[in-house]
């Protein structure tokens, strides 16, 4: 029943973000640029050095491909960033806060408004750039691999959204907290940086010479993924916990 | 049985003790108008019964259930129309969708929402303006599908700030007419904030006085305004010479006020049984020729202008 009700202000609320074409386009563009970065990487390679470009979009996979996620965080700040305040600026959050939805099913239902999204975003990114890469390499007669490969994908599909959820969590906070929408949104800025770097702890995994110890990749991804989910919990934990109905009527 | 009961409810909001130690009771089915200017804390004070606002010290029981215990079962029995009610639609949404999300959020049976939004439309006379946006509705229709939203989920008692500021004077008489219509069809409990007097006057069995936070006068409208009986205002119209009416009058001694009010004179009397007749007299006996000395009902707005200036406690 909670989870009813969280997703009937999720779906409201994505309801409306998508009646307006500037913020559905907007979002895809954004989340666009990361594929369109990787893509390009490994056509630049596949068209210079056919031969080997397997091999080195290999090598560099776990320090290109987390790029996908990191530019999937940046929608789900902006989608955040909105949720409280957004409601405060449209006039509708009394209404909002006077139904009988407790703190928990509101900031839940915050939260899915901006997690689906993000979600779908990334999952399409992922998608588009391997599909893509596997045509550019049959396209110049290359060995197939996969970008993202597998470390990386397992980065994607388990610390992207474990990360997009601790930075939704702290969006959600920081949307109660502020009076103007535009204020969450130089907030976000300053968080999204904050946010990316667990997804830039891969890098540690490339030694001087340039190789890629494929043990350290997979043992960073791990514990990339651990940090994710302490953020997770922690910023979830401290939406709900701070969460003032009182605090944001009195602003 | 009351239906609200606040007991020594407070809120501060920094320095500013907006809601300070009030005590009131609202008996089930009547219809309460909480009268008072503007920041004297009436809209504080349904912030505080809608559970928005926490309060500071104090408590107060909604249906039987306490604001700070049980806020959730408070917001299932309750329907509110905030302060400017007609800005508190999603703009982008239709009349209906509005309804319908408000609708899933109370828990309406989703069998019955449908039905429950088409007889609530047609009362307020939107249903043909259904699917069109809330951003393109006058401010007349939005603030009676701000009703609508209100009324939904048929809630026992419904608390409304100012339902007809910002709405022109038909507009307004409109929204009047919809309240005491459904006070009457539904027996719910009626909660209103509002300075306009005469919509008080109108509306409400029940009002109570709200300056600067704390309660001055309360109890039945009709025994409030018999509280006036013991002074009563006359106009007294004449052929000519009225500014020796007015002079005759304020000398004398029972007389509390006399004013010129364009044509007429304007004259408050102590004990007017008796001295009525005492000034039209004397008038009578100084030459004057009287055309008019007709008595003015009672308002609530001198009883409301008498407290605020703390004339009456």
């Amino acid at each position: 029943m909670a989870l009813q009700k969280s997703m009937l202000v999720a779906r409201a609320d994505l309801k409306m973000a998508m009646k307006v074409s500037m913020v559905k386009y907007g979002l895809i563009l954004i989340a666009a640029f990361g594929p369109v970065m990787l893509i390009a990487t490994v056509l630049l390679i596949a068209l210079t050095a056919p031969t080997v470009a397997a091999a080195t979009l290999a090598m560099i996979d776990p320090l290109l491909s987390p790029m996908v996620g990191i530019i999937a965080i940046i929608p789900a700040s902006l989608i955040s960033a909105n949720a409280l305040v957004g409601e405060r600026e449209q006039n509708t959050l009394e209404p909002l806060l006077c139904t009988p939805l407790t703190d928990r099913e509101l900031l839940l239902g915050k939260l899915l408004s901006s997690f689906i999204p993000s979600i779908a975003l990334l999952l399409g990114s992922i998608l588009i750039t391997e599909v893509s890469t596997i045509f550019i390499l049959v396209s110049v007669g290359s060995e197939i691999v996969l970008v993202p490969g597998l470390s990386s994908l397992f980065l994607l599909l388990t610390t992207g959204p474990t990360l997009i959820l601790a930075m939704v969590s702290v969006m959600i906070l920081i949307s109660g907290r502020v009076k103007r929408v535009y204020e969450a949104y130089q907030t976000s800025g300053a968080t999204v940086m904050l946010f990316i770097i667990p997804m830039l702890l891969p890098m540690i995994s490339m030694d001087t010479s340039g190789n890629v110890d494929m043990n350290l990749v997979w043992f960073s991804n791990f514990i990339t993924l651990l940090i994710a989910i302490l953020l997770a919990i922690v910023t979830w934990a401290l939406a709900i916990g701070r969460f003032n109905r009182d605090k944001m009527v009195s602003m | 049985m009351d239906e609200v009961i606040i007991s020594g409810l407070t809120k501060r909001f920094d320095d500013l003790t907006a809601v300070d130690h009030i005590e009131l009771t609202v008996p089930e089915g009547s219809i309460y108008g909480l009268l008072g200017p503007n920041g004297a804390g009436k809209s504080t004070t349904i912030r505080l019964l809608c559970t928005l606002l926490r309060p500071n010290e104090g408590t107060a029981k909604v249906g039987g259930y306490d604001i700070i215990e049980s806020p959730v079962q408070v917001r299932e029995i309750t329907g509110v129309l905030p302060e400017e009610g007609n800005h508190t639609l999603y703009q982008t949404m239709s009349a209906y969708e509005n309804l319908e999300y408000f609708g899933n959020l109370y828990g309406i049976p989703r069998d019955e929402l449908p039905t429950r939004i088409e007889e609530l439309l047609t009362f307020m006379d939107l249903w043909e303006r259904k699917d069109d946006p809330a951003g393109e509705l006058s401010t007349g229709n939005r603030q009676r599908l701000a009703l609508c939203r209100a009324l939904l989920h048929r809630p026992k008692i419904l608390l409304l700030d100012e339902p007809t500021s910002a709405l022109d004077p038909v507009a307004a008489k409109r929204v009047r007419e919809l309240i005491l219509s459904l006070a009457e069809k539904y027996k719910q409990t009626f909660f209103i904030n509002s300075h306009n007097l005469a919509e008080v006057q109108r509306m409400c069995d029940r009002i109570a006085i709200i300056d600067e936070g704390q309660i001055l006068l309360s109890g039945a409208t009709q025994e409030l305004r018999s509280r006036l009986q013991a002074s009563q205002n006359f106009r007294i119209r004449v052929v000519d010479d009225l500014e020796n009416t007015l002079s005759i009058s304020k000398a004398m001694n029972f007389v509390k006020s006399a004013e010129r009010e364009a044509d007429s004179i304007l004259v408050t009397i102590d004990d007017p049984l008796k001295n009525n007749t005492t000034l039209m007299q004397a008038l009578i006996s100084k030459g004057i020729h009287i055309i008019e000395f007709a008595e003015e009902e009672a308002t609530l707005e001198d009883l409301y202008l008498d407290v605020i200036k703390g004339g009456v406690k």
